[in-house]
């Protein structure tokens, strides 16, 4: 018997959505290591300016974030419906710190007096990270409604295409960040 | 997934990734070697979020294709670049 593959999670212009941000994240990150083959000396030097600590920690936070959205999702599927939704606040929780420190972060860099002008390296940094930090803004906002209709009783095992919509974008969100973290503030 | 490769020990296998970066990026990250080991890194932590957060194993090959095709092409041109200097 001919094996069909399995539908994709969510809804399939949400996926677009995905595969036109990971375009452009995708050219950011390839003209960040093309412009630095020149300018070598001057990103690693304004690298090391930058805090790994809070990179590592962040970094940690989206990945649990999107640890809290598949759990919720599992949840919904098993019409735990309370439990889905505590998770994706849980999911929320550890978003909402993500922010908070990188907002710290760039209050860090502009009392320094270093803003997006100072350099190429820096101008990548802000571009990017900050291009990164409003699509964690608008992924808890998405996270936030759909917590908001899972704790009110609107989603069920059957109806679990609203989350895992909400899931896949967060989860780009997360992926995002995987190769950013790395090319950003380690690799020198 | 199974009893040992879960989605509790996949969130834990990212976290102890991402704190191998972060020890990486003490040890002098100039090297060529240590390079090509953060983005090997980077590389299998983004498989894993594909393959297992995002629930893309058994969807049709295209998803998988765009997926994982942009995870290598986009690794492979920050190596090739890295190489370059």
């Amino acid at each position: 018997m001919k094996k069909y593959p399995k539908p994709i999670p969510g809804d399939l212009a949400m996926w677009i959505i995905i595969f036109a941000e990971l375009l452009v994240f995708g050219i950011f990150f390839i003209a960040y290591a093309v412009v630095r083959i020149n300018n070598v000396d001057m990103f690693n030097d304004s690298q090391l300016t930058l805090n790994r600590e809070t990179g590592a920690i962040n970094t940690i936070l989206l990945i649990t974030a999107s640890y809290f959205v598949v759990m919720a999702i599992h949840a919904l599927k098993n019409n735990t419906t309370k439990k889905s939704s505590r998770y994706l606040y849980a999911a929320i929780a550890s978003g909402s710190l993500f922010i908070l420190i990188k907002t710290l972060e760039f209050h860090d860099k502009m009392s320094a007096g270093i803003d997006i002008g100072t350099n190429t390296f820096y101008m990548f940094y802000f571009l990017l990270t900050l291009f990164h930090y409003f699509h964690v803004i608008l992924g808890l906002m998405i996270l936030f409604v759909v917590a908001l209709k899972t704790q009110k009783g609107h989603y069920n095992a059957n109806q679990t295409h609203a989350m895992e919509t909400a899931g896949s974008y967060w989860h780009m969100v997360d992926l995002v960040w995987i190769i950013m973290f790395p090319l950003i503030y380690v690799i020198r | 997934m199974n009893k040992i490769y879960n989605i509790h020990t996949v969130w834990l296998m990212l976290v102890l990734l991402t704190l191998l970066t972060y020890g990486l990026s003490y040890i002098d990250a100039n090297d060529t070697v240590i390079m090509l080991i953060l983005m090997v890194v980077a590389l299998t932590k983004g498989v894993m979020i594909i393959r297992d957060y995002m629930e893309l194993k058994g969807v049709s090959l295209l998803w998988k294709i765009i997926m994982y095709g942009w995870i290598t092409v986009v690794s492979l041109a920050i190596v090739v670049a890295y190489l370059l200097v």
